[in-house]
């Protein structure tokens, strides 16, 4: 049993060495080298000359950026989030799961298509006005507040559906015990259910966190190009054959997330908040 | 034992109700899980409510918490009308069939939760305010203690009732352990000792036995009842098993589709049960057609037997009710009724015969040892013989 899942585990090993486990390897390797386009390959050695842009004004503003917004973005989709998932968890409807694909139906369509159509909808003239004569949205696009908005609109599920989870699991005999011993239900959510469902706030605070932290094009299409973020300039730098600078902030990034997964697992040991 | 002397022992008279269930009948999707049932619960009482799944107790129970409202009835605790009141302001704590245990905190905690979540003001009253301040003026020296001390007085003294709850359930040192790294019977002394903490005036138990095993279960139940009458707390326990009532209970309810049958002592219960329902879930018995021929004297098993205590119409049918170890095993030539054994067990301190009379097949428990085909002689004291009235559209369960 053991020995025939240990084989079919095997091609995926294979995958992920050649695919994940090599490529972030030599990735880390070529922040520490001058490897561009325009350095021959017998040419190219070993600086720790890419570290100057660490200090430079753009980097810093998209570093201040990225993680302005992946920050705001978070609390706002925690706030609203937890009050969703709270919504569903509570509600009487019998058939959550249909609440549940709603919630991720908008997941099910392209990521840059719906980045496109809400920068329209942002734009002076949308749709929405052509349909109805006037929009709330409107001439928004390119400002701080559509970036966020933006952001919020498309990682929410990202948050709803983790918190979502570890309510479910709340044994409903402990919310009774908590009645029970006396607490007023404002007090039994803020005592037992909050701190059982803390998990799932963590799990979905990371899953919009690190996406947000390390995404350009949302930033890119909404903001028309008026905030950056640090994913643009890593998307600019390989654009331009800068792989030595793309790579040393892609490292800086993973060394992000790579924290951000070890704060996960002294929450979730098991993981089973995670989609 | 006399019948006599039992009916004797009737209900108490000067005890004080504390909790009245008045004509309290609770639907769900039209069918009543609870159905017009009426009940008075006295003060420090051992009262179970025992039936099969689906009677209603635990309706009842969570009626009497508070998680649900009756829909018609009325809930009077302390001559007070409890129907809308929610759970958190009822004098009432539950020990719940899982325990219940919250995972996020360690067994000290878990104990002290209800107390630590009280309001200041509620803690102040709880305490007596006079104590409370008596307290800190000994540690402040000064006139007007703060508030701040007063509560790091309150906050000793939640710790100092949460460590005696659980040295009263036998678990001091396990304070600061995980609830998951506690067995089964450990957990469940740590929910008795939460909802034990202060002292509640009426504690409900929702099967808090069914998960453990046998011999942690029998244990617990000497260990329960010692509890109340120690504690002097109402105690309300739900169960399907008819030994933990038995045992525990100094008065049971037993309940069929909402509907109390009947309620009385253990003994009581055991021995008259009011229809072939309570005598079938109470306990192995046998239950034989018989006619009540006159005063003193009904005719069983093609038999007349002489009997006591009961009055029915001449000629009456009746279900005559005898336990197995009722029957007296005589020598056969003095035997009342002579059978053959069809089946033996050997369970132990006794031996469970199937005997043959006639057509009736009877439960026999004896200490005498008999063969499979041997005859075996039976008879029964007059005050053994217990009967009930014929209900014609009941049905055998």
């Amino acid at each position: 049993m053991n020995k025939s899942f240990r084989i079919l585990a095997t091609p995926y090993q294979i995958w992920l060495m050649l695919l994940v486990f090599v490529p972030l390897l030599a990735m880390i390797i070529i922040s520490f080298t001058n490897l561009t386009s325009e350095v021959p390959l017998n040419e190219v050695s070993f600086t720790l000359a890419n570290f100057l842009i660490l200090g430079e004004t753009s980097t810093l503003v998209a570093f201040k950026n990225s993680l302005v917004y992946a920050s705001l973005s978070t609390i706002i989709c925690f706030v609203l989030g937890y009050f969703i998932a709270y919504k569903i968890k509570t509600s009487r409807f019998n058939n959550k799961f249909i609440v549940l694909t709603i919630v991720i139906l908008p997941m099910w369509s392209n990521l840059i298509l719906r980045a496109e159509a809400l920068m329209n909808v942002m734009s002076e003239n949308n749709i929405i006005k052509s349909l109805i004569g006037f929009s709330i949205l409107g001439n928004t696009a390119g400002t701080g507040f559509a970036v966020l908005f933006g952001l919020v609109f498309t990682y929410m599920p990202f948050m709803i559906l983790p918190i979502y989870t570890t309510l479910e699991k709340i044994d409903p005999a402990l919310e009774e015990a908590a009645l029970d011993l006396g607490l007023t239900p404002f007090k039994k959510f803020w005592k037992v259910v909050f701190p059982l469902s803390f998990r799932g706030v963590v799990s979905g605070s990371i899953m919009v966190f690190l996406p947000t932290l390390a995404g350009f094009a949302i930033p890119k299409i909404i903001s028309r190009g008026q905030i950056i973020f640090i994913g643009n300039i890593i998307d600019t730098k390989f654009m331009y054959t800068s792989y030595d600078q793309g790579a040393l902030l892609a490292v800086l990034i993973l060394v992000f997330i790579l924290g951000s997964i070890l704060l996960l697992t002294r929450f979730d040991k098991e993981g089973e908040t995670l989609l | 034992m006399h019948v006599k002397q039992i009916l004797s022992r009737g209900p108490q008279v000067e005890k004080k109700p504390l909790i009245e269930l008045v004509n309290v009948t609770k639907t769900y999707d039209e069918e009543n899980v609870v159905n017009d049932l009426s009940l008075t619960i006295y003060e420090n009482e051992f009262i179970t409510l025992l039936g099969p799944s689906g009677c209603g107790k635990t309706t009842t129970l969570r009626m009497i918490a508070g998680f649900i409202q009756p829909d018609e009835g009325k809930i009077i605790i302390n001559g007070k009308i409890f129907n809308d009141l929610p759970p958190y302001a009822r004098p009432i704590h539950t020990v719940f069939q899982r325990y219940a245990l919250f995972p996020h905190l360690n067994v000290l905690e878990n104990v002290a939760f209800g107390l630590r979540n009280r309001s200041y003001e509620s803690l102040e009253k709880f305490f007596g305010r006079d104590v409370l301040i008596e307290e800190a003026k000994k540690v402040s020296m000064d006139k007007e203690p703060s508030k701040h001390l007063v509560n790091k007085i309150i906050n000793r003294k939640i710790e100092a009732m949460a460590k005696e709850a659980l040295a009263l359930v036998k678990l001091t040192g396990f304070e600061n352990r995980k609830t998951d790294m506690l067995s089964g019977g450990q957990q469940q002394r740590v929910a008795l000792a939460r909802a034990l903490v202060d002292k509640p005036q009426i504690l409900l138990l929702d099967e808090p036995l069914a998960a453990l095993d046998l011999k942690l279960r029998q244990a617990m139940q000497y260990e329960l009842k010692e509890m109340q009458k120690k504690l002097g707390i109402t105690f309300v326990f739900v169960t399907h098993d008819q030994e933990e009532a038995m045992t525990m209970s100094d008065r049971i309810v037993v309940m069929k589709d909402g509907v109390i049958q009947q309620e009385g002592s253990p003994k009581s219960i055991y021995n008259e049960p009011v229809n072939r329902y309570v005598a079938n879930f109470i306990g192995e018995t046998n239950i034989i057609p018989g006619i009540y021929v006159k005063k003193d004297l009904v005719h069983f098993l093609g038999t007349d037997f002489p009997c006591t205590g009961y009055t029915f119409a001449n000629k009456e049918k009746v279900d005559v009710v005898i336990r197995p170890e009722d029957w007296d095993v005589v020598p056969l030539d003095k035997a009342k009724v002579v059978g053959e054994v069809t089946f033996s067990l050997f369970k132990g301190v006794h031996n469970e015969y199937d005997v043959k009379v006639k057509n009736t097949t009877l439960l026999v428990h004896t200490y005498e040892s008999y063969e499979v085909g041997q005859p075996i002689g039976l008879t029964i004291d007059p005050y053994e013989i217990h009967m009930m009235k014929v209900e014609t559209d009941e049905q055998v369960i």
